[in-house]
């Protein structure tokens, strides 16, 4: 009986949070299960900085487990770990609160998933990982147990479900195309798979959910502000990642590509513009994070080597980590502490609009590299949303209430390191990550191609202010709100919903028939929704083949 | 020794039952001691064997009844799969009753059927005959009645009528199955698969339906299902001894049997009945969950997910190729572990704490935390999330159905994990999230209720995260499919 | 004294005892049951056909006697019913005086008629069997006598269509040993004479629609009394018909009336089935089950050998047939002694007044439950073995509808006997006379016989080949 071959660091990277997680029913741990957070992703921190020799097997486990680290993966591994003790540090602050040992195990089991994500080189492992951090996240939706945030959870819980089948029967196809478990066989095999049509659409409605892809996004608006802030940055800055991760490792090469750009180009734009009728800070995170999202999407679609990608993720996680921190801190820091806040989160987020010289500048310029020129043009195009919800969200933020007015080096500090490494850690990595040398991103070519977003950005939001046309206010959950929640509810009253009383049949008939006509009359006035036709029509294409 | 092992193994159980019949009811001491050592010597004689077939002996007990008509016991590893399970649940199954009774009335007849219905499980495990198999199918019947009715109130009793009316015809079907195959090809034997082109294939094709209709009632095929959510009357021990190892196993065993030593595989697919019988089971697994989500009742909800969940191993074994069949027999595994903690329980929860219907289990997951969590953790593998033995079936399976050719089940297992969601995850949250209501009570200190349910919850957890290994239900299921079904 | 000649002697002597002893019947039908029980383990153990000659004189001039497997095994279950109704009858103070004297003459004359092969001396043992059991159903008191009366026209109907057939045979044949027969060329009369036997023998084995004195005349008579006439009676009559068919006459048989006997046996058992589900008393339930078992009987006739010639179980038909006979027998006296204790119990047999009583009278619930197993059919039982052997034979000869009519008849057994299990197994208390334990343990005895018939049934299907004639695996 072999219990593993190969290094035992990477089995330990994932033994390791679970361990730590399970602890938390030990009463010795238990006062003090907050604390764990800070141990948790050490091993992953370790294991990204230092590499890993060969794959690690545990053959007994599951269905054989292999371990392995790209690359790209391990961009991504180093960030999600860096990220996930930086939001460990930060929820420090949530001491004293409810059920935290139940938030300390899911917590550290969500991060389990997370980081299981990156380091599964086989289908089972990698389906496991991606479960873990999809379902056990939920706990961290729903830790505040508000109306809201239960709400939230149930559309969460909903979709992760739904994502978890459709990536299980896409996998599946692959396993038996490949016959083997391997991801990297699989993936070479569903390029011939008979059924490779089917897959493709399966694996993208299921990573897409995850990944906040347009139109599969709608729970992610809703989930990322309702959960404790701590775990808002881990959301939005790792957990999204795992969709994106998901999409490289196993889409076939060039399948379905112009419909990713399409859908993910997207919503780049829409939810960005979305984002502007919001009012809660952290809402207009989360659809930012939508719009970055579609960026990497539309940037896997045009096939842009992995690496590429990650690096991109690897900037959009670290801010977005500071931007949600920085919520939670600015709502604690009065005087000179909240103006430091300010700064930093400005400074953070001039970097996700892609401003020369900041790490989102100089991922932004490696990205467009080699891209068609369109994309590049559109890519450019998105920095103008960008700032503009950017510039809203810090708008916003200035504004907040303030609940307290001591923030404590906790709450600064993550903020300030995470503003600083998204500043600077792509600098730091490229000459690893990329072939092409960072020198192309100082040219002034491409300092003037990220300078003229922002100007626009500028010059709309001034004409803006000018003419008094302020953002007009909507709850969050756009598509969602028109299709779910004034359905009937299915989820609450089961029997209702599928008696075979024939009366009610007719009566839900009755009603599904008037909710679709609501439907059609939104969709009619819906603005983009000419761009859903074309995405529906790209997606018919490129099943048939 | 080699005769005597399977007919010690049988009378390990009906020795006890024709005891505990006579004995007084206020003899508990006796009784119990009478149920658990039972349950023990049979568990440590299948380990013996387990061990004696692992070196390569092998087993077979004979008893002539009359000419073509012989009881034959014979072990293989399909027989040993079963029989493991069986005996091993039915130990778990005999505390949890000892302490779920207690002390209350009847218990001689209670227990003495009980140990009589185990019995009849476990020689159905090892019948090596076509008549075998349907001797201790009707035993199976006959003993399970009064458990059924064991309350002999008159909604007990109106679901012991129920399942006779659905089981006898049933029997009769199995029966007129097995002797017109019979009178054409002699005595079937499950290691020597008859010779079945002395009949025409219209006559075989009949014969498969009657054959699918007797065992089908068993398994609780849709629409033979009809008997099943009624026997939720029983007590909790008896349910979960039924929809675990019992009487829809047997069914589903009976179904395998069929299919891969009676007819074989490849009959059944050149007389294209493995289609159609692909299709029962799928109609059934996506039927059981919709019907499931619509019961307010605890057990009756559990009762509707056994409709579907059994119908997997029936899928299994109807689609032709290695992976499905491996999927399908280690769910016999991983169902009735599962099952057998959910139901576990859903009778502690009845028992301790008076909650029947989904929405008395609010706030229950802080007052009884353990049994809580063992009810989450089926929950959670019946949905088939991973690492859960619930999954491993599901990949095996969904393998299999790609593998035969039929994309469609992927779309069954994927429809069936949003319906096993939908019914379980709303459970569990009442059972975490929801306040309890003002005068609820309960607790779990029964550490003989909870312990077994522990013990098949741990279980059907390792089962699924050591599933790789030779010794899980997937490695077993592995060797009985390469060993036995693959030329 | 052989004790073939012994097994006739013994309750004949037995009867005319308990005439002169009234008091003493009890005590004498144990000895009888106990002599009686050594003289047959000494004939089976021979594992042979022994003969008999009474006086010396041999066939075709004296009379003949021979137990071949048939007989001594249908003795044997005589036997097995016998001690069980005595055990039970005994403690019956309320029983009558003649009940001793007429049950030890039945018995005399079924054991006469299992042994004999000569076709007078059978009618000699049909119409003393029929005046015992007439008188039997008579003890019942008042309310049994328009019973008895019926029953009586009845069976007196049927003897003098079996002697008017017999005189036909002796004219043409002039011979009326069975042996004897069967060498002897085919007469133009042997039809007729053969119809009217047949139509005699049907009428006393209460086939449908022949059947209408049985239900009345069992339910009136003393359970005691009832367990053998349901149990035994007709089976006497049966055995007849067998040795007519197969051994005497075998050429006279047609396809036309082979199928319209079993057709008969096929509306009995629907019949005697739907109606058993129509009463509310238990012991009209229990006899309307003979009605319908004794249907399944009948099937034998155009499924004997059936095809056979080529399966290893040959000859599975008649031995079915005959397995049903026995378990029938042994099945239905268990029901009988049951109903008859729990009216010691509680005083009357109607279902509703039965409820719950499996909780105070719990071996005679187990043993009518096993009983009901047998009669439904259902393994490890001889009723069992019986249906798989016919139905194996059914099957294998194309002939599927007799199958159906197994099955169906199964089924419909299971639901009439539901019915008291149910009222047995409800949830009431009820108020009832203790009955002892001994006493309880007889049916439950006689249905473990009934069921252990099934599980051994290999020793006994090889019994049942002695003496087996050779239409039986030919057919007719």
């Amino acid at each position: 009986m072999t219990l593993w071959t190969g290094p035992f660091l990477p089995l330990a990277v994932l033994i390791w949070p679970l361990l730590l997680g399970l602890s938390v029913v030990l009463p010795i741990v238990r006062p003090h299960s907050l604390r764990l957070l800070l141990l948790a992703p050490a091993p992953a921190l370790w294991l990204a900085l230092r590499g890993a020799d060969g794959a690690s097997t545990a053959p007994e486990l599951f269905l054989g487990v292999e371990l392995s680290l790209e690359p790209a993966s391990r961009l991504l591994l180093g960030m999600v770990a860096g990220l996930w003790l930086a939001a460990g540090v930060f929820a420090q602050s949530m001491a004293g609160g409810r059920n935290l040992e139940v938030f300390t195990g899911f917590w550290c089991l969500t991060l389990t998933g997370n980081l299981g994500v990156f380091l599964a080189g086989d289908v089972i492992t990698f389906y496991l990982a991606f479960a873990t951090v999809s379902l056990a996240a939920w706990f961290l939706v729903v830790h505040s147990r508000t109306d809201e945030a239960l709400r939230a959870g149930k559309i969460y819980i909903v979709l992760a479900v739904v994502g978890e089948v459709c990536l299980l029967a896409g996998f599946l196809i692959g396993v038996q195309a490949a016959d083997s478990f391997l991801i990297a066989d699989m993936r070479a095999a569903l390029a011939e798979a008979p059924l490779r049509g089917l897959a493709v659409g399966l694996l993208i409605t299921g990573f897409g959910i995850k990944a906040g892809m347009v139109p599969l996004h709608v729970w992610l608006p809703l989930a990322h502000p309702a959960a404790p802030v701590a775990a808002s940055a881990v959301l939005s800055g790792a957990i999204v990642k795992a969709g994106l991760v998901g999409l490289w490792l196993f889409m076939p090469p060039g399948a379905f590509g112009a419909g990713l750009m399409a859908l993910g180009m997207a919503g780049a734009f829409g939810a960005a513009l979305w984002g502007l009728t919001q009012v809660n800070p952290k809402a207009i995170l989360a659809y930012s994070t939508v719009s970055q999202m579609g960026v990497m999407v539309a940037l896997v679609g045009s096939g842009t080597a992995a690496q590429a990608v990650a690096f991109y993720a690897v900037h959009h996680g670290l801010a977005k980590g500071a931007l949600f921190l920085s919520v939670g801190a600015v709502a604690v820091s009065g005087g000179r502490a909240r103006l430091v806040m300010l700064m930093a989160a400005g400074l953070a987020a001039l970097s996700v609009a892609g401003l020369p010289l900041t790490g989102g500048g100089g991922v932004k310029a490696a990205v467009k590299l080699g891209q068609s020129d369109l994309l590049a043009l559109l890519i450019t195009a998105t920095g103008v949303t960008t700032t503009l919800i950017m510039g809203w969200f810090l708008w916003r933020l200035a504004q907040a209430e303030v609940s307290g007015t001591h923030a404590r080096v906790y709450e600064r500090l993550p903020v300030v390191a995470l503003t600083l490494a998204a500043v600077g850690v792509p600098w730091i990595v490229w000459p690893q990550a990329l072939a092409a040398t960072p020198d192309y991103a100082l040219s002034g070519r491409a300092i003037a191609d990220a300078i003229w977003p922002p100007v626009i950005a500028g010059a709309t939001a001034l004409v803006a202010l000018f003419l008094r046309l302020g953002p007009d206010t909507r709850p969050p959950g756009d598509l969602l709100r028109l299709l779910v929640f004034s359905a009937p509810a299915i989820w609450t009253q089961p029997r209702a919903a599928f008696s075979l009383d024939p009366a009610r049949l007719v009566a839900f008939v009755t009603v599904a028939v008037a909710r679709l006509v609501a439907v059609e009359h939104v969709l009619l006035r819906w603005r983009w929704s000419g761009l859903g036709i074309l995405g529906v029509v790209v997606a018919l294409v490129f099943l048939m083949d | 020794m080699t005769a005597l092992l399977p007919v010690a193994i049988l009378l390990s159980s009906l020795i006890p039952a024709g005891v505990t019949f006579f004995l007084a009811q206020d003899s508990h001491r006796l009784r119990n001691t009478l149920s658990l050592g039972g349950a023990t010597v049979k568990l440590a004689l299948i380990v013996v064997m387990l061990v004696a077939v692992g070196q390569g002996a092998s087993y077979e007990a004979r008893l002539n009844l009359a000419p073509g008509l012989y009881l034959l016991l014979r072990i293989d590893a399909l027989s040993l799969l079963f029989m493991t399970l069986s005996a091993v649940l039915w130990l778990l199954t005999t505390v949890y009753a000892i302490a779920y009774f207690g002390t209350k009335a009847e218990l001689s007849r209670f227990f003495g059927f009980f140990s009589l219905c185990v019995g009849a499980t476990t020689g159905l495990a090892m019948a090596g005959s076509l008549i075998t198999f349907f001797l201790f199918f009707e035993l199976l019947t006959l003993s399970t009645w009064p458990l059924v009715v064991h309350k002999q109130d008159a909604k007990s009793l109106a679901a012991g009528r129920s399942y006779l009316t659905f089981a006898l015809p049933g029997s009769a079907a199995l029966l007129l199955a097995i002797v017109w195959l019979e009178s054409a090809t002699g005595p079937v034997l499950f290691t020597e698969p008859p010779d079945l082109s002395v009949m025409p294939d219209s006559h075989l094709r009949i014969i498969f339906a009657l054959f699918i209709a007797g065992l089908g009632v068993k398994a609780a095929l849709v629409p033979l299902h009809g008997w099943l959510p009624g026997a939720m009357a029983a007590p909790a021990p008896v349910s979960a001894l039924l929809h675990a190892v019992a009487v829809v196993k047997a069914g589903a065993f009976g179904i395998v049997r069929l299919v891969y030593d009676v007819f074989g595989i490849a009959s059944v697919q050149d007389l294209g009945l493995g289609t159609p019988l692909a299709l029962l089971a799928s109609v059934t697994i996506l039927w059981g969950s919709v019907r499931a989500l619509q019961q307010g009742e605890i057990k009756k909800r559990l009762a509707f997910s056994t409709v579907s969940q059994v119908s997997y191993i029936v899928l299994g074994a109807a689609l032709a190729g290695p992976y499905a069949a491996i999927g399908g027999l280690a769910h016999l595994v991983h169902q009735g572990l599962m099952k057998i903690t959910l139901f576990f329980c859903a009778g502690i929860f009845d028992e301790r704490a008076g909650a029947k219907r989904i929405e008395d289990l609010n706030g229950l997951g802080a007052r009884m935390p353990v049994t809580s969590v063992c009810f989450s953790l089926g929950a959670l593998g019946m949905i088939g999330l991973p690492p859960m033995a619930g999954f491993v079936s599901k990949v095996y399976l969904g393998l299999g159905g790609l593998q035969a050719g039929a994309p469609w089940v992927l779309g069954v297992l994927a429809a069936s994990t949003l319906l096993n969601a939908a019914y379980f995850l709303p459970l569990l949250y009442r059972l975490w999230f929801l306040p309890a209501a003002d005068a609820a009570t309960g607790d779990e200190r029964a550490p003989l209720l909870v312990a077994p349910a522990a013990i098949t919850a741990l279980a059907s957890l390792a089962v699924g995260v050591f599933a790789a290994s030779a010794l899980s239900p997937l490695g077993w299921a592995t060797l009985i499919v390469t060993r036995e079904y693959l030329p | 004294m052989t004790p073939l000649i012994a097994l006739l002697a013994l309750p004949l002597a037995g009867a005319l005892m308990a005439v002169a002893v009234p008091h003493r019947g009890a005590r004498i039908a144990g000895v009888v049951v106990v002599a009686s029980a050594g003289a047959l383990i000494m004939l089976v153990a021979q594992w042979g056909i022994p003969h008999a000659a009474p006086g010396g004189w041999g066939a075709p001039l004296g009379i003949m006697l021979e137990a071949d497997g048939l007989a001594l095994a249908f003795m044997a279950m005589v036997l097995a019913v016998m001690a069980g109704v005595c055990a039970t009858a005994a403690p019956m103070r309320e029983l009558p005086t003649p009940f001793w004297p007429l049950a030890l003459l039945a018995w005399a004359a079924l054991n006469a008629i299992f042994v004999s092969r000569d076709l007078f001396n059978l009618y000699v043992g049909l119409e003393l069997l029929t005046l015992a059991a007439v008188a039997l159903v008579a003890t019942g008191g008042d309310k049994a006598l328009a019973a008895a009366l019926r029953y009586l026209i009845f069976a007196l109907t049927g003897s003098i269509l079996y002697l008017a057939g017999v005189v036909l045979v002796y004219s043409a044949h002039g011979v009326l040993d069975v042996s004897l027969l069967a060498a002897t060329l085919p007469a133009p009369t042997d039809r007729v004479a053969m119809g009217l036997m047949t139509a005699g023998l049907l009428i006393k084995t209460a086939l449908f629609p022949f059947h209408v004195w049985l239900p009345p005349a069992h339910a009136a008579a003393p359970a005691p009394a009832s367990a053998m006439l349901s149990a035994l009676v007709p089976k006497a009559s049966f055995v007849i018909l067998l040795r007519l068919w197969f051994e005497a006459m075998p050429d006279a048989a047609d396809d036309r009336l082979l199928t319209a006997l079993a057709v008969l046996g096929a509306l009995a058992v629907g019949h005697g089935g739907i109606m058993a589900l129509r009463q509310t008393r238990l012991k009209q339930i229990i006899a309307y089950s003979t009605v319908a078992q004794i249907g399944y009987l009948f099937l034998v006739f155009p499924l004997a050998g059936g095809d056979g010639a080529a399966q290893p179980w040959a000859a599975g038909a008649w031995t079915g047939a005959v397995f049903q006979a026995l378990s029938h027998g042994l099945a239905k006296a268990a029901m009988f002694l049951c109903a008859g204790l729990w009216i010691i119990a509680v005083g009357s047999d109607r279902l509703e007044d039965l409820r719950g009583l499996a909780r105070g009278l719990p071996m005679t619930a187990m043993a009518f439950a096993l009983a009901a197993i047998t009669l439904m059919g259902l393994p490890p039982s001889g009723g069992f073995t019986a249906k798989y052997l016919m139905m194996t034979t059914a099957f294998a000869s194309g002939q599927v509808v007799w199958a159906l009519v197994l099955a169906g008849g199964g089924l419909l057994a299971a639901a009439y006997l539901y019915r008291p299990m149910g009222a047995l197994f409800a949830r009431e208390i009820p108020a009832f006379t203790p009955v002892p334990r001994y006493l309880q343990a007889v049916p439950l005895v006689l249905a473990l016989l009934a069921v252990g018939m099934g599980v051994l049934s290999d020793g006994l299907y090889a019994f049942l080949q002695l003496g087996r004639p050779g239409t039986a695996e030919e057919g007719l």
